[in-house]
């Protein structure tokens, strides 16, 4: 395996995200001044000002402001002659274009106007000065009487009056308030926004693990995962490799094991020619003897010997047939096959045997096939076997019985010979590779093998399928 | 019995080549005994089986076999292995008519070419004689040799017959008899074959009680005696 190699930061699924959060965060007390500056942008696209207004009017500052300012002026004026106070109020004036001042005189005597102006009495009576001041109040212009001079002397030296059209004095609130109509709108907007990115980026992950899924699920025409296409090198990007990686192994990890299957029957095969040719050759030597002039003794020990290259020719077989097949290197191929045909086909080709060596056989088989699910050289090779042993064990007993019986409530095979059963010592017993194959194919097929033996009755050998009986061990 | 007949024979091995090669011609047959499968196409136009070993130098004996297998359809081809009989490359041999492994016995080899001659081979001019028959397969007659008289077979008693005169000695299942005559799979339990040879019995056979030409194995099938 390839060390774990670490994603740069940039590159993971958890950056992008604390990206996305972070943008957020920073972008709130931004958003809010730009919502709301984009709200007023909108308010007065959409409802442009009254034309003209916005630039005459000219701001004094509040009424308060006027207020402390006028009643400055007044104090300050206090004791002057009225010579400067004309000219103090003509500067008021340039200050406050605007505005229109007069005084009265300590006689109620008005003297200066700015500007001129009718409708204001030239001497002023108690009752004029109620009437004005009446009529100032909460009015239209906005007007601020201030005794000149002292407070604690009031009247000595008359009054000031300023007064301003209200108009000039403050912006419409009407018009501030419409300002922020669309700045929820505008918060909203972008809050939806950042959800719908959040949005979008989970649904990305989701789609991509979905494809990954569907990816891993797939297997190509070796049995083995396919490769996948891999994406964006973040983590879900590293799970893809990891798993292509683990694809990769398993195929050469395959291809290891075919190699050495492939090695291991070459040389099987190869030791087997190595063994067998000098074998024949051997046997062939031998046979030229027989044209030689031989005593009975000497054709004997021929014989012998003749039978003791046959059996090598089989051990070996059976050696090189239990390595293959022990190491799990020799493939079955199951089929549903009537067995009760193939028994027959292997006892076809035995009966000669049998009869050479005096060995009566009692087939008493069905009509009716049996159907088994096995390989059929496979099966033939049990057969082989058992029958080898049979002939070369149970010969003395002169009998072999091929028939179908109950085991286990299953139908089975029986072969059963009349020999001195498996517990005899038999001069030509071996390590019984023989009977290890049979099992180890038994096995393969998923068929079982039972025997019965005693010394009196012979050897009777079960065969039977295997799945789903608890009664097997 | 059979004489004028000529096997190809192909092994590398000199040592068996030798004696497979000196046996065969004591026993009659004509042998051409090649060390490699280079020449095997050309020279199998004049045999009429060829034994063939598995491991040859240059081309291995299963592509020999084919080659001769897609030339002459007909030939018979006998491969001697050196292999183990559990080996998967024998399913390789499916194109082979038989297979023997080594160490064989020469007799168990001659047996065999015999079996393969005459299931393959065309009919002899020579009559066949079985027990009190004659039989003439080349004419398709067969006489009763005690009176002369001929015995007319039905033509599915007749092919019953002759596909056990084919492999004469050899026992042949009901299954492989019933498969091959009628060219349809054996149905479990099917008496139409036993029926067949009832009346083949009671035209061929002296006591068709006892027979003696087509005997009965029991459990097995059928098989003419040579």
């Amino acid at each position: 395996m390839k060390p774990y190699v670490k994603t740069k930061f940039r590159n993971s699924l958890l950056s992008r995200y604390l990206i996305i959060i972070g943008f957020a965060l920073v972008l709130v007390p931004i958003l809010i001044p730009v919502s709301f500056a984009a709200s007023w942008g909108v308010n007065r696209l959409l409802f442009p000002p009254a034309p003209g207004t916005a630039e005459t009017v000219r701001d004094y500052g509040s009424g308060l402001d006027l207020e402390t300012m006028w009643h400055g002026e007044a104090q300050a004026l206090g004791g002057k002659a009225p010579q400067a106070i004309d000219e103090r109020l003509r500067q008021l004036k340039r200050e406050y274009p605007d505005a229109s001042l007069f005084w009265v005189d300590s006689a109620g005597q008005t003297r200066l106007q700015l500007p001129e102006r009718s409708g204001l009495p030239a001497k002023w009576s108690a009752e004029d000065a109620i009437a004005y001041m009446k009529r100032a109040v909460n009015g239209d212009p906005f007007t601020i009487v201030a005794f000149i001079g002292s407070k604690k002397s009031p009247g000595n030296q008359g009054f000031m009056v300023f007064e301003l059209p209200r108009a000039h004095m403050y912006k419409s609130s009407t018009e501030r308030n419409g300002d922020s109509r669309f700045y929820g709108l505008f918060m909203f907007m972008m809050f939806a926004f950042f959800i719908l990115i959040s949005y979008l980026f989970f649904r990305d992950i989701r789609t991509r693990l979905l494809r990954l899924e569907t990816g891993m699920a797939r297997t190509g025409p070796n049995g083995l995962p396919v490769r996948i296409a891999e994406g964006r090198p973040d983590e879900i990007g590293r799970l893809e490799q990891a798993f292509n990686r683990m694809v990769d192994e398993l195929g050469q990890s395959r291809q290891r094991e075919r190699e050495e299957e492939e090695l291991r029957k070459n040389l099987i095969g190869n030791l087997s020619h190595d063994l067998r040719t000098p074998l024949t050759v051997l046997g062939g030597q031998l046979y030229s003897f027989r044209k030689e002039p031989l005593s009975e003794q000497g054709r004997e020990v021929l014989a012998l010997m003749e039978v003791k290259i046959k059996d090598l020719g089989t051990l070996i077989d059976h050696l090189l047939s239990y390595n293959l097949l022990s190491s799990g290197r020799y493939a079955l191929n199951p089929e549903d096959r009537d067995v009760l045909r193939i028994v027959r086909v292997s006892a076809a080709a035995w009966y000669p045997l049998w009869e050479k060596a005096g060995i009566e056989a009692d087939i008493d088989l069905p009509d009716e096939p049996l159907i088994w699910n096995v390989d059929e050289q496979g099966f033939r090779r049990v057969l082989d076997n058992l029958f080898q042993n049979l002939v070369r064990h149970a010969r003395s007993g002169g009998y072999v019985g091929i028939s179908l019986a109950e085991r286990h409530g299953k139908p089975a095979l029986v072969i059963a010979d009349r020999g001195p059963g498996l517990g005899a010592v038999s001069p030509s017993k071996g390590a019984g590779l023989g009977l290890q194959i049979v099992d180890l194919l038994l096995r393969e097929m998923n068929l079982c093998r039972e025997t019965e033996s005693t010394a009196e009755r012979g050897t009777r050998t079960y065969i039977f399928t295997a799945a789903p009986s608890p009664l097997v061990k | 019995m059979i004489h004028e007949k000529t096997i190809l024979y192909i092994e590398d091995e000199k040592e068996i080549g030798d004696w497979v090669h000196q046996d065969l011609r004591e026993r009659g047959y004509g042998v051409i005994w090649l060390t490699n499968g280079d020449r095997a196409v050309d020279e199998a136009a004049s045999c009429q089986l060829a034994i063939l070993d598995v491991m040859l130098p240059g081309l291995d004996g299963f592509t020999v076999g084919q080659r001769l297998k897609k030339q002459y359809p007909g030939l018979p081809i006998l491969m001697l292995s050196a292999r183990t009989s559990i080996d998967d490359k024998l399913q390789g041999l499916q194109f082979a008519d038989d297979y023997l492994t080594k160490p064989f016995h020469p007799d168990e080899l001659a047996a065999r070419v015999e079996v393969l001659l005459r299931r393959s081979g065309a009919p002899s001019a020579e009559p066949l004689q079985l027990g009190h028959l004659l039989i003439y397969e080349k004419e398709n007659i067969i006489k009763n040799r005690e009176s002369g008289e001929e015995i007319v077979l039905t033509g599915k008693q007749f092919h019953i017959f002759q596909y056990l005169l084919r492999h004469l000695g050899q026992i042949m299942t009901k299954e492989q008899i019933f498969e091959s005559v009628w060219g349809e799979p054996y149905l479990d339990g099917d008496k139409t074959l036993m029926v067949h040879i009832r009346h083949l019995r009671e035209k061929l056979e002296r006591d068709p009680a006892s027979p003696e030409i087509i005997e009965t194995i029991r459990g097995i099938g059928y098989r003419v005696r040579a």
